[in-house]
């Protein structure tokens, strides 16, 4: 009785605690939100803080009647797609030979790999080397560079290294090569962290432009980020329009835009985890030990 | 022929025989291997010629081949800057308090989480707590004005209403740190759950029955049950942070940081995008970045030396 | 079984997602480059490829793209067409306008005919490493309508060491800053427009004592921000007269901005901004806001009393002042020149009378092209026409003076979105003569705000001076400028921030880290300048 009082002090203070981490993580959010649908009026006198003030549903109508969002937006999603396939098939196809303690060449390849991840060339040989590959303004130049990241090859390989040997073993002994081991019975169990860097690889191109500012000039291929990269920068700061010589009317971004587009940028990978977490299934690696 | 020679012609032959079993054996592991290494290859040690930069006076019409070679020069002017010294402090001292706090809080959330009986509150909350990690950090600089400012800061509000005086949480360089890292606590706790959450799952739930019938507390199964199975989680994160000590992120210091708290706030990369980027001085940014490097490497081998010793666990 | 079918399941996702990605690619990687510019220069006959840099800021409106719009097609339609020429625009994000353009710079091919950029300093670098194509000669055979429209003045600052290697645009209104007064509220307590900076303080305190705005003990009277509109006209009214050798040696060029820091009297006007600061009369959070954001917020919600802003800036639709008045309609802005110096004058800096630096790099086959382009731009009403769009349509004209029109329609405002970043020569309309160039901003301005619009640009150009113009870069101030520029920020930082005991010592220290950190390396150079140019 004793223990169940307590594990249920336990689960309130839990529960609380975590509760009061959603409140201050929800709150900015509900913020640009508020912002997104309040007038101009009130966003400049600092008088929106979590709802809307002078309800409006201007900025949105702005956005979605925007084709080159809507766009931007179908590009952005078909390239994280491709993007996030092709890094997930090179990143497992790595990790499983250099989770084996065993192979033979294994450490001057793990080293080549860390290396990089201090060392690079800079802007300008990386340029060249796309520029070269004749991937300019094309969507490979946004995918091949990124293809496998070290940081996310060796968590996979840690995880793959804590798969119990012994199914290894047992399937090998039933005749399967490495590849039928890896594709019917290592990847199945491994579905969390699979998931998981899924995630990661699709979040980073998602959010990612800076690369986009190098390599892509046709507008068609702007991320969404980047637009919305635009779109925040070029709130013009005064002084630049001064220098600039702009009539200014036609340079001013109204906060409630910018609000709304950062909303239209940020919820549909945000939807992605929740759809993710069923793949986050317990207990399938300790079924297959047991049987 | 020496004995001693012709020992090693055969040894040297059955060596040989022996690796091309092997390969024959395993050669699927190596078909794997072929493309995630051609990768590394083309585009990261492609363009990493790119380094000489830092020994050359780069002008761009030049090209780096066409540069003139001035060796060591670049750094000797690099390092006599008295502002490369402080910002390396910084960045040490930054990273160094960030371990420290923003290292174990997704740890730390990620088992409260775990331990949360109510799935949807569970689901719920997972999805809301990453949130702030796809805010740009444009945008939370404008947020952290409104919230910690000194005159007007929602919390400057409660706290000047109780009768006490306002507190320059971000125009004080002390009270500066603390808000830097809360806000990176705030910005990443949240998605660094993630991938202990993926661990979590792998946990036989076996273990949890069998400890209360031993007749452990909650704190108890925690500590002896979720924490080891993290273990090689924790330990691979940690010893790629350790390596990342000498680097640091440039969005946060830059956007959180400001002119007042200068003094703790700049940091190498804001130093170098100052020196290097905005100047188009491709060479200053390109002899940081390498001393970055040389240094960050060494850290990363040896915390995994120090790793494999103490936990058995390595990356390499 | 679980496991095949969900294998099954995979490998079906999996054709499906690359089938949807190889149609991907097919539609974006193959974007042809179709006008591939062909080798000779196209004298007659062969049409030839003209590559024209454009800002790029998001903001297309629906139905025309960055590099397909009503500009681009009249640029085509009546300079291209006629010349042969095929003109293509070639968009870079204006955010990173100097990265992209020193990546398209060094890697030779990619770059297009014509580039420009504010930076000074970046042109300067180009120039010095030879990238660039050196025009006079250019100018002098195809472009006499656009070195008549220029001037020598103008053109001298695009010279590096006696070559012409940009072409400045011509900037139509110098006046930068202008102070602003609560007249309602100097109403309220009977006070008159203070003349003097003295005067100024008076009226501060009697703001803040008497509170005519009833905000209820939260009244900033002096709004200041981290931006140079603001503490410019503050700090620069406290330098002492200045003898040519003065001006020219301890004057310092961080980025594109002279500074006081070496200029005597320096730090009296720190000194006054540190008592200011002591007594409550300033904006508390002032480091924090380099975008003047909080300095707007806090004058639309009717906290400021006097503050010092880009002269047109408070008078946009939706901006403070319209804020203000929908917030408070009682309340009134004066423009008024206040701070004033030793000689009862009111020093503003003023515009360098550029804007872009226009440059055609050396490796362009077309830079015959690309002058004839600019000149074409000069000729006749071509500037005017991408710059106002169609007469009746767009706007009226009156005394020669072009109003746009409040009521035009939405595809016809839409048609010029760009001007600014189109019309390369000019920055800013150019109607002959200052006044009205001023006009042209005034009529763009809401009915209500246009007479104090038209004072605060009289204001801004009243007792200006120019930046210091030397006739070669200065090497230490494009190697240490950036970084001098923070330093001289956090210098006015600290010393107005100090508790007045601490000011001394702040100050000392504050200035020989900027010393050691480039500022003796300027001072050393600019002087050495000085005594070859005698």
């Amino acid at each position: 009785m004793r223990e169940r009082h307590a594990s249920r002090t336990f689960d309130v203070i839990n529960a609380i605690a975590i509760l009061f981490f959603v409140l201050i993580c929800l709150a900015p959010f509900l913020h640009i939100i508020a912002i997104s649908l309040s007038s101009a009026r009130a966003i400049m006198t600092g008088e929106v803080s979590l709802i809307p003030v002078d309800l409006n549903w201007n900025a949105y109508k702005q956005v979605f009647s925007d084709m080159s969002m809507i766009r931007s937006l179908g590009f952005t999603v078909m390239l994280t797609l491709l993007f996030t396939l092709l890094c997930m098939l090179m990143t497992i196809a790595a990790a499983y030979p250099l989770a084996k303690t065993g192979l033979k060449g294994r450490k001057p390849l793990m080293f080549i790999i860390v290396i990089t991840m201090f060392f690079s060339g800079g802007i300008i040989p990386e340029y060249m080397l796309v520029r070269n590959l004749h991937l300019l303004d094309t969507v490979w130049a946004l995918v091949l560079p990124g293809l496998i990241s070290p940081f996310y090859l060796i968590i996979l390989i840690t995880f793959f290294q804590n798969i119990p040997d012994s199914l290894e073993e047992s399937a090998q002994i039933d005749g399967s090569s490495y590849i039928r081991t890896l594709v019917s019975i290592i990847i199945p169990l491994s579905l969390p962290v699979i998931a998981t860097l899924s995630l990661f690889y699709a979040v980073g191109r998602w959010n990612g432009f800076t690369d986009t500012l190098m390599y892509i000039t046709s507008p068609e291929m702007y991320p969404l980020q980047l637009k919305l990269y635009q779109l925040v920068q070029n709130n013009m700061v005064s002084e630049l329009m001064q220098m600039e010589g702009a009539s200014g009317q036609s340079m001013l971004q109204p906060e409630s835009l910018k609000a709304a587009s950062v909303i239209f940028a940020t919820v549909p990978i945000l939807i992605v985890y929740p759809w993710l977490q069923r793949y986050f299934v317990n207990g399938v690696m300790i079924g297959a030990v047991k049987g | 022929m020496s004995p001693v020679s012709g020992r090693n012609r055969k040894q040297k032959g059955a060596n040989a025989l022996k690796l091309g079993m092997y390969f024959r054996r395993h050669w699927q592991l190596y078909a794997l291997l072929i493309l995630p290494i051609s990768y590394f290859l083309l585009f990261k040690y492609g363009p990493m010629y790119g380094v000489i930069i830092a020994f050359k006076d780069f002008n761009f019409f030049q090209g780096i081949n066409g540069s003139k070679w001035i060796g060591f020069d670049a750094f000797r002017e690099v390092f006599a800057m008295k502002d490369f010294y402080k910002t390396l402090r910084n960045t040490l001292m930054l990273n160094f308090l960030d371990l420290l706090l923003s290292f174990p809080a997704p740890l730390i959330l990620a088992i409260m989480l775990y331990e949360l009986k109510s799935v949807w509150f569970k689901k719920l909350s997972q999805t809301i707590l990453y949130i702030p990690h796809f805010i740009s950090w444009v945008i939370i600089g404008g947020i952290v004005y409104q919230v910690f400012g000194t005159q007007s800061g929602m919390i400057n509000n409660i706290v000047t209403s109780l009768g006490f005086d306002a507190i320059p949480f971000l125009t004080d360089k002390n009270d500066w740190l603390l808000t830097y890292l809360l806000v990176g606590v705030w910005q990443s706790a949240g998605w660094g759950t993630i991938i202990y959450l993926a661990a979590l799952t792998g946990i036989n739930k076996e273990l949890f029955e069998a400890a209360e019938v031993d007749g452990a507390g909650r704190l108890r199964k925690i500590w002896s049950i979720t924490l080891p199975s993290l273990k090689p989680t924790i330990v691979t994160l940690l010893i790629i942070n350790l390596g990342n000590m000498i680097a640091i992120g440039f969005e946060r210091p830059y956007i959180i940081g400001n002119t007042a708290v200068r003094e703790y706030s700049d940091v190498l990369s804001t130093f170098v995008y100052r020196i290097g980027i905005e100047s188009g001085q491709y060479t200053l940014a390109t002899v940081v970045g390498l001393f970055q490097a040389v240094v960050g490497l060494v850290f990363v081998l040896g915390a995994n030396y120090a790793s494999k010793k103490l936990a058995d666990q390595s990356i390499l | 079984m679980a496991i095949n079918a969900k294998t099954k399941k995979k490998t079906s996702i999996l054709l499906a997602l690359t089938l949807v990605c190889t149609l991907l690619l097919s539609a974006c990687g193959g974007k042809d480059k179709e006008n591939g510019s062909s080798g000779n220069s196209g004298a007659s006959g062969k049409q030839v490829t003209l590559k024209v840099e454009v800002f790029d800021r998001g903001n297309s409106p629906a139905g025309s793209t960055i590099t397909n719009n009503y500009l681009t097609n009249y640029v085509q339609d009546n300079f291209g067409k006629p010349n042969n020429i095929n003109v293509q625009f070639v968009p870079v994000p204006r955010s990173e306008e100097v990265k992209k353009l020193n990546v398209l710079m060094a890697s030779g091919g990619d770059v297009p005919d014509i580039v420009f950029t504010y930076d000074s300093a970046t042109f300067y670098r180009y120039a010095q490493q030879g990238g660039l194509t050196e025009l006079s000669e250019l100018i002098e055979q195809h472009a006499p309508n656009l070195k008549s429209f220029l001037g020598e003045d103008t053109l001298a600052y695009g010279q590096f060491e006696g070559q012409q290697f940009a072409i400045p645009a011509k900037r139509s209104h110098l006046g930068k800053y202008s102070s602003f007064i609560r007249q309602d509220w100097l109403d309220k307590l009977n006070l008159p427009i203070p003349q003097t900076t003295d005067e100024l303080y008076n009226t501060l305190k009697a703001f803040k004592e008497k509170d005519p705005g009833q905000t209820g003990g939260k009244v900033i009277p002096l709004g200041m921000a981290l931006a140079p509109a603001q503490y410019e006209p503050l700090i620069w009214s406290f330098i002492q007269p200045l003898t040519d050798e003065q001006r020219i040696t301890l004057t310092q060029q961080l980025g594109s901005r002279d500074y006081p820091t070496l200029l005597p009297g320096f730090k009296d006007a720190l000194q006054f901004m540190n008592k200011l600061y002591n007594e409550g009369l300033m904006s508390v959070d002032f480091s924090l806001d380099e975008d003047k954001k909080k300095l707007s917020e806090d004058v639309s919600k009717g906290l400021v009393g006097f503050f010092s802003e880009d002269d047109m800036n408070p008078f946009y639709p939706d901006g403070m002042y319209a804020t203000l008045q929908a917030n408070n309609p009682g309340a009134t802005l004066t423009s008024v020149d206040v701070y004033s110096n030793s000689e009862g004058k009111h020093p503003k800096p003023e515009y360098a009378p550029i804007g872009l630096f226009i440059m055609i790099p050396k490796t362009s086959d077309r830079a015959v092209e690309a002058i004839k382009y600019l000149d074409w731009m000069a000729s006749e009403n071509n500037l005017f026409n991408m710059q106002n769009g169609v007469e009746g349509e767009n706007y009226t004209l009156k005394d020669g003076v072009p109003v746009m029109k409040a009521d035009a329609t939405e595809e016809a405002k839409n048609r010029i979105y760009n001007w600014g970043d189109m019309a390369i020569i000019s920055n800013g309309k150019q109607l002959g003569d200052a006044d009205k160039n001023v006009e042209a901003y005034v009529l763009g301005m809401p009915e209500q705000y246009q007479d104090e619009t038209r004072r605060a640009l009289t204001v801004s150009r009243n007792d200006t001076f120019k930046p210091v113009k030397f006739d070669r870069p200065i090497e230490a101030q494009n190697k240490y400028g950036t970084g001098l520029l923070d330093k001289f920020h956090e210098i006015v930082v600290q010393t107005t921030m100090a508790k007045p005991d601490k000011f001394e010592s702040t100050f000392e220290s504050m200035m020989k880290d900027y010393m050691a950190n480039g500022g003796q390396a300027i001072l050393d150079e600019r002087t050495k300048v000085y005594e070859s140019m005698k």
